[in-house]
This record gives C-alpha cells, structure tokens and sequence, in this order.
C-alpha cells in the first residue's frame, strides 16, 4: 500500500462516530486545561494521558491527539482576549492580538488565529506524512554553529522590531538576558545568581515570567489610572467576523508563518518560539501596513498563530522518524505511543504503517475539530471583553495565579510572579517594552549555550563559526538586516523606519 | 467558564478519581523518567488495588534536588508520601552542593536501570571502542562527546571511561545537551565524534544502521544488544542509571515494612511487568540491605569522579 | 508613584535617575556573581562567566546612558498613577501568597478576587470576596479533582473532600 491508501484507511477510522466523539472530549478536555498560562501541552498531555489508557488504542490515539492539538491551540486565545500568554510559543501573538481586541476587534482576531491554526496544522501535517524522511535530513545538517547563526538573526531581526527608542529596547532585551543568566550553567552544572536559594537553580521559567509581565503588569497599570479605568468599555466594533479585508491581508501570513514554522519545529534544537519571533519580524517587514503595527495589525496574529502550529506538527518530524523526543511535548507524546507498544524510531514508519498513518489521520481530524469547535466560540469569548473592568481583571488574575500554582505550587513561584509583575508595571510606566525581556529570556541561553558548544567541537576556533555554508549564510542575512536599516536611515529615510518600528507594548 | 463546565462533565464521563491515598512526588517536569515512573507507579498501583487512588505531583528543578528537599521538608513522618529518584539525583546532589541528600528521605527500592551506551556515528572512522580509546589518549579535545547535562550519568560515564583508560578526566571534551533527544540529534548529524546515552535511546538507531554501537557499560553483555562491555575492553566501567522510589522520612518501622510490601506488589505484578516491557525498561528492582549498600557504593563512586573532572570541590 | 517629577520635562527625571541606578546594580550583581564562578570553559575558551560578564558590562553602560537621558529630562511624560488601587492589587497578591499553604487554593485565591475587585473600585469586599471563593472552589474542584492537577487544598476544600 502506498502512502495516500494508508492515510485514506486511517481516515476512514477516524471518520467513524465514536471516533469522532473521542476526538471532540480530546480538543474540549486539551483546550480547557491547555488555556491555563503556565501549563502547555505537555503538562496538559500528561495530566489527561490516564484518561486515555481505558479506551480502545484507535480511540485513545485519536483522543490524545486531539489533547495535544487542544492543548496547543488554548494558549493563543488567552493571549489575544486577555493578555495573558497560556505558553511561551504564544506569547507573540498577546503583542497584536490584544491591542486588536482593546480596540474591539477580538473577533478577527480569534479567527485569524484559528483559521491560520487550522491551514498550518494542515499543511504541516501533510508536510509531515509525505516528507518527513527528507525534511529531518536538512534539520540534522544543524549543528550548534548553525543554531549560533540563526539565533543571531532572530536576535537582530526582533530587536529591530521593538520600540521606538533604541535605549530602552535595549534596556528590555538585556534585562531579559540578565536574567537568563540565573540558574545552573547548562555546559558546566554551575550555578549562576542563584545565590543559594535552590528555587532559582532551575533558573526563571518564561512563562511565569511572561504571565507576570504582560498580565499582572497590566493590571497593576491599569488600576493605577484609577477611576479613569473603571468607566472605559472595550466596545465591540462591526462583525466578530473576519472581513474581505481581513481574509486578504491573513493569507499571505499564515502561508507564511507556515513556512517559517515548520522547519524550525523540526530542527531538534529550534523551539516553537524562534518561529513566532522570525515570523512576527517577517510580517512587521512586509506588511503594507506598517502604521498598526503595535496597535493591532491582524498580519501580527496570522503570521505567529500559523508559524506556532506548524511547529507543532514539525516537532513530530524528529519524534517519528528518529524517535527524537525535542521538546517536552516530544516526550510526553512518545509515552503516549508506548501505551501501544510503538516505539518511535527510523524504522516506524516501515513496520507500522498502520499506526503511523492512524495518527496522523487522527491529527487532521483534531485539527478540523478544533476550527469548528472555536470558530463558534468566537462571538461568546468577544462578550468576555464586555464584563465590568473589576471582575474582568479579578478574573484574570485568577486565572494567571491558577496557571502558575498548577504547574509548580510553590509560594515561591508565586512570589516571582509579583516581582515580576511590579517590574512589569514599573517598565510600563516609563515605556519600556515588555516583549524584549521574554525574548531576551528565551534567546538568551539558546545563543550562549549553542556557541559554547561550537566553540568546544572546534577547540577555541572561532573561525568555526563561518566555515560552515549555512551558518555563513545565515549569518550574512543577520548582518544585512542589521546594517541595511542603519544605511536606510543616513539616506534620510529614517521617518518610515520609526514608523515601522512603533511601540507594541 | 462554559468550556470548563463542558470539560468537568466530560472528563466526569470518562474517570470519578478518588481522592489520593498515595502522592508521588516525581522531581521532575512532565515528560522525564523520573515523571513515567511515576506516571507508570500510578497506573499500576490503582489497577492492582494496591492503594485506591494515587496522585502523581511534579516539582521540577535541579536535577531533581527541588522537589527532595520540599519531599524531606513538608512530608515527614507521612506514610502516604513516595518520592521517585534516582542516580542522577546523587550526581545532582553533589555537583549542587544540595543540602537535603539522599540520606534525609527513607530509601525503599531500586524499581527499573538502564545501562549506558557509547557510540559513534555511522559513517565515523572509528570502527570500535578500541579505536575511540587510541584517539582519546591521542589527543582528548579532538574527542567531542555528546550527552546529557552536566554532572549527569552521561557526563560520569564519560569521566570514568577517561579515568579507565589513564586519560586525565579534566581534559575530556564533553558537550552537555538538555535532553537525550538533542544530543543524539547532534551525533546523528556528525556534530560530535562520540555520544553516550543509555542503551534504549540509541536502539532503533543502532537497528537502522545510522549510529555504531561501541559498547556498554553492564557487567556483562546484555541479551539482544550486539556490544561488548567495557569490561571485556579492559576498561573497568560499570554503571547503571537507575530509578528508585523512596519514602518519607521520620517513619517508624512498621510504616516502613508497609510502604517496601506494597513496593513489591507493585513490581512483582503482571501489569508492572508489561509497563515494563512496553515501555522498554528493564527490571533491576532491589530492596532491603542490599539496595543500601549499592546505594552507598555508588554515592562514593559518583563523589569520586565529579571531583576528577572538577565539578565537585 | 511618581507624578512629581512630570511639571518641568527640562528638569532633571529623579524616577528615571532612580532606574539607571538600578540598572547599575544588576549589571554590578552579574559582575560581582561571574567572579566567584570557577572558570570550566575547558576547550570552548568561553566559560560560565563569559556571558554574564558581558551582560553586566552592558547594564553598567545602559545605566549611564538612561542616566544622561534622565538628566536631560528625554523620557517620555508618564500618567498620573493612583497609589491606592494598585496597593489594593498588590495586597491581594501578597495575601494568596502568603495564604495559599494555610489556608488552601479557594480561600487565598478568593481573597486575590475580592482585593483585586477592591482595586478597580468595587468596594463591597464581603461580595466580593465571597463571590472570589465560590469561583475559586469550583475551579479547585475541576482542576484537581477531575482533572487531577495538584493544587493546595486547606479546610474549605476538605470539608467537601475530606482527603484532599
């Protein structure tokens, strides 16, 4: 049998009522755990695996994916309506997607994140069933010095893209990577401005910091402005819908994002994060609307919401052709196979066809359930924008301490949480952007780490770092794109590029 | 709040859990060995009827240190708690000068053990483990190895290779990746001229020709691996990264013979055995006087190589 | 917290001043920590401290230039904060904290409800508060007990869930 009559029989499956019925438990359940910021899929996956080892193994596969998926896509709605990212692969989305909704168009928004959800997942998917054994070739062409290279050019491209003043965009980032720098030294085991508390050993974790940033931060801000606050309604402008307008100016992106996400959510090391930044970076320059970005530019929801999901499915890339747990989703995933004896690994997709094709099946169903699970939901998640600021904002964070106290219920935990979030608020008042701390976060130790380990392979050579094609090439991008802006700006263009680097926060 | 009340209905349909009767602390996130372990003990001990219903808490950090010192800490004297752990956790202790070790919880019973596996790439020029040796010796930073963080079973099975074989282990060149999945991603792709990681991570790359096998670090040869151990190699290295679980501390001895019977019902089942099987771990369980002394004598020797390669003091 | 300074912008921006200051400590603390680290960079050349060194220097010039900023008055005009509401906040966060392992998830996280409420100017706190733990139940009972995510029970929870 060939691949299409495979993934046709595993269809057929999945087509069948019950099998249905699993999948739409395993989306509502992956969704309703998955929102909570703080806890990703893999949390979410793990914390509902049991529910699945009663069922049938197509049943159970169907329901666990439909976890996963679930669990994915929780994250970007919280972003979008409240500010508050579910994981640190959505926290890009929080940038445009909430200052659309504060402008009361939340709508389009959601659907532009789940449309484009939907299209990535899809063609990710395929991508995976069909071409999986040549992508994860290219990804293992990628060694540290080639991760080196592209966290430089995620580095230049996003910093270019933060704030309208230089010092304080600056300032974020390497706040941001100050703190990276706590924790144990990954290389070494050492510890670094732990300061013997063993509660930092493990360094900050992003998504409480990002939680505490963008949420509690908000809240603080928002409540200093007092009374004033308490009258302001978020109005609901035109259609929750998606207008010709919208759909026009979405396509591209997702497409986009698409392409960004894929490769990266199947380079072992890439991390669903990376794709977002690029992706973001990628639409703020080739938007024609470069006026809204920082106030709402749908392009800014389309482009990461589509790179995040197809670096989902490309995470599966290493996980079922090399047995390669990347991530901890990864892992958790390959515990889930091993309920059914399969281990993932070169040969899975020649001795167990069945499974292999039944599972991706199963995720293209999971994916159509969730776009026509949430595309309904759209108009009842607008309204929660409508409640009376006080509960609205009691709720929120609510919901941001829930997250944090159920992926690690330390007072600690909590405790960074308001640190951060009074430096939040504090950033806030005097203009800093927030984003840059997260990235700096999430950047940071990946550039560090990836160059110290090329340097160890070459024995102190630092020439290492060009003598490889796509290194040197990705490194020669990142120098173009740092130097062309600054060319641009002698030239006496300098207003559009202040235009086009508005203030996201 | 709709979708939470739809998801409490549905996840009500499918499961009525109980309360807990048994925690288990995994110190760990989700997705680890230590958390499937814990995950696995779960499963089995609420289908064998050994405990009504288990509750599995993940405190990931530090190698596993975090959660040890709030288990010690919070659940002194209680019966009811269980900690899962394991080899890397004395690495951990020691290299994080943890002050809450192994000696303040209540060691019960060795459950699963890997063996370490070393290899190279497929298309690498060394052909076997003598080959890899003559170029450690020839010159110890053109050796690259692959493995896990630092300070971990890896890193030690690395050191005390080196240390076997005379080479000064200070001098190894050891990239430390975050998880197994990355550092073997690094060896398939020819970053690295060597890679250790326990023998299960590596089988289906061995069956598929990409990764060669070397050898192992069992005391004698495992059934169904095609690899010699080190010992035959003359390079005395045995070690096993084991899982354990342990109990609290501060308990009497009853609680004690009580906590260690239900460990073995536990293990001595049909559907621990399967788990086992699926999951592809093999069973190493060791209780009583004899775990304490394998735990003693590898606590001493895991001391002794951290110190040669310099992360302990 | 600091509406006094927005008068005069030519004026020299003592919050600002008090930024740069910061900044300059945790550059310092990077610096100060990366010293006492053993130097293990083995063949790489770049060892543990490398980065945070770096990092710390460029703090310590981030520093001087937010303090030439704030001297010359070129940070952007702030809104005028109200202390009140956002203590009120603040004070709710800090009570879940501090009452989360005493007094159980739906009680501490009831009373983050009813402060946070107190914040945006509703002031009716036994409302408040009281809606904040009902909410906080029902969430406590579907996350743990249905989903079986961990959270702190205290002895509300265990009334209705006597283990827990």
């Amino acid at each position: 049998m060939g691949a299409f009559e495979f993934l046709i029989q595993g269809l057929g499956t999945a087509l069948q009522p019950a099998m249905l019925l699993y999948a739409l438990i395993g989306v509502t359940l992956g969704t309703a755990v998955g929102v909570l910021p703080g806890i990703g899929p893999a949390l979410t996956v793990a914390l509902l695996l049991p529910v699945t080892y009663h069922l049938d193994p197509a049943g159970s596969l169907i329901m666990f994916c439909g976890i996963y998926y679930g669990g994915m896509y929780g994250g970007s709605t919280t972003s979008i309506l409240l500010n508050t990212p579910g994981e640190s692969s959505s926290i890009i989305t929080a940038l445009e997607g909430n200052k659309m909704a504060r402008a009361g168009r939340g709508g389009p928004a959601l659907a532009t994140a789940a449309i484009g959800s939907f299209i990535a997942g899809l063609i990710a998917t395929l991508f995976l069933a069909f071409l999986a054994p040549w992508i994860v070739k290219a990804a293992l062409a990628f060694g540290p010095r080639e991760y080196f290279a592209l966290m430089v050019l995620a580095f230049v491209t996003v910093s270019s893209a933060f704030g309208d003043s230089t010092l304080r965009g600056l300032t974020s980032l390497f706040i941001g990577l100050g703190l990276a720098c706590v924790g144990i030294d990954q290389l070494t085991g050492q510890a670094r401005m732990a300061f013997g508390v063993p509660e930092l050993l493990d360094g900050v974790e992003v998504t409480t910091l990002a939680v505490a940033m963008f949420a509690v931060g908000e809240a603080l801000a928002i409540a200093g402005l007092g009374s004033r606050a308490a009258d302001e309604v978020i109005p609901v402008k035109g259609s929750v819908w998606m207008t010709a307008k919208d759909w026009s100016r979405s396509w591209k992106p997702w497409l986009r994002g698409t392409a960004i996400g894929f490769p990266i959510g199947a380079m072992p090391a890439g991390g669903a994060e990376i794709g977002t930044f690029l992706s973001y970076a990628t639409e703020k320059r080739l938007t024609k609307h470069p006026e809204e970005f920082g106030k709402g530019a749908i392009e800014g929801v389309a482009g990461p919401e589509a790179a995040n999901n197809a670096s989902a499915a490309g995470t599966l890339v290493p996980l079922l052709t090399l047995g390669l747990p990347t991530s901890a989703t990864a892992a958790i995933m390959l515990a889930g196979f091993q309920q059914f004896g399969l281990q993932p690994g070169p040969l899975l997709f020649a001795t167990n066809p069945t499974l292999v094709w039944g599972l991706i099946a199963s995720l293209l169903i999971a994916n159509a359930m969730l776009l026509i699970l949430n595309l309904p939901l759209i108009g009842l998640w607008v309204r929660l924008l409508t409640i009376p600021r006080h509960w609205l904002y009691a709720g929120i964070l609510l919901f941001a301490t829930l997250g944090t106290i159920g992926a690690n219920p330390s007072t600690f935990e909590l405790g960074m949480l308001l640190g951060f979030g009074l430096l939040g608020y504090v950033m806030r008042l005097f203009g800093y952007p927030i984003a840059p701390v997260v990235v700096g976060l999430i950047l940071g130790p990946m550039a560090e780490q990836q160059l110290r380990r090329a340097l160890s392979i070459s024995q102190g050579d630092w020439m290492t770092l060009v003598q490889s094609p796509i290194a040197a090439i990705l490194l020669g991008i990142a120098a173009l794109a740092f130097i062309v802006p600054l060319i641009l700006r002698q030239s006496g263009k300098g207003e559009v590029l202040s235009q086009l680097a508005g203030d996201e926060d | 709040m709709k979708t939470f009340i739809l998801a409490g209905l549905m996840a009500g349909l499918t499961a009525l859990p109980a309360a807990a009767d048994y925690t288990i602390i995994a110190p760990a996130a989700p997705g680890g060995g230590w958390d499937q372990t814990a995950r696995t003990m779960q499963t089995v001990m609420q289908g064998e009827g050994i405990s009504p219903s288990v509750q599995v808490q993940n405190v990931p950090g530090a190698g596993g240190t975090i959660g040890l010192a709030q288990f010690a800490s919070q659940s002194a004297g209680n019966p009811d708690a269980l900690i899962v752990g394991g080899f890397v956790m004395v690495g951990a202790i020691l290299t994080n000068a943890s002050p809450v070790t192994l000696a303040d919880v209540t060691p019960i019973a060795r459950l699963t053990g890997e063996y370490e596996a070393i290899v190279v790439p497929a298309a690498s020029p060394i052909a076997d483990i003598n080959g890899l040796i003559e170029a450690l010796k020839a010159d110890p930073g053109a050796v690259s190895w692959a493995g896990g963080s630092a300070g971990g079973t890896d890193h030690i099975a690395v050191g005390l290779l080196a240390k076997a074989a005379g080479v000064d282990p200070t001098k190894i060149n050891y990239i430390a990746y975050s998880g197994g999945g990355e550092a073997l991603a690094a060896i398939l792709g020819n970053q690295v001229t060597a890679g250790v990681s326990s023998v299960g991570e590596f089988e289906e790359q061995v069956k598929a020709g990409t990764l060669r096998l070397l050898a192992v670090t069992a005391p004698e040869r495992i059934k169904g691996v095609d690899a010699p151990t080190l010992k035959e190699s003359g390079l005395d290295v045995q070690l096993q990264n084991w899982r354990m679980v342990a109990a609290a501390p501060g308990l009497t001895d009853e609680q004690k013979a009580k906590v260690s019977a239900d460990i073995e019902k536990m293990v001595k089942s049909e559907a621990w055995q399967k788990q086992l099987a699926d999951k592809g771990w093999s069973d190493t369980y060791l209780a009583g006087p004899a775990f304490q002394e394998q735990l003693a004598a590898d606590i001493a020797s895991t001391e002794a190589v951290l110190k040669a390669i310099g992360l302990v003091k | 917290m600091s509406q006094a300074d927005q008068n005069n912008q030519r004026r020299a921006d003592r919050a600002a001043l008090v930024i740069a200051l910061g900044l300059a400590l945790f550059g310092a603390v990077l610096l100060w920590d990366s010293a006492r680290l053993a130097d293990l960079g083995g063949y790489s050349g770049v060892g543990p401290a490398s980065m945070p060194r770096i990092i710390g220097l460029a703090l310590l010039g981030l520093a001087i230039w937010t303090a030439a900023e704030a001297w010359r008055g070129d940070f952007p005009e702030r809104p005028e904060q109200h202390a009140g509401p956002v203590l009120w906040v603040v004070g709710g966060l800090v009570a879940q904290l501090l009452l989360l392992n005493v007094a159980g998830f739906s009680i501490a996280t009831g009373l983050l409800f009813g402060l946070t409420a107190r914040g945006f100017g509703k002031r009716n706190l036994a409302l408040t508060v009281g809606i904040g733990i009902v909410l906080s139940f029902f969430v406590w009972a579907v996350f743990s007990q249905l989903l079986s995510l961990h959270l702190p029970a205290g002895p509300l929870e265990r009334v209705f869930f006597p283990k827990g």
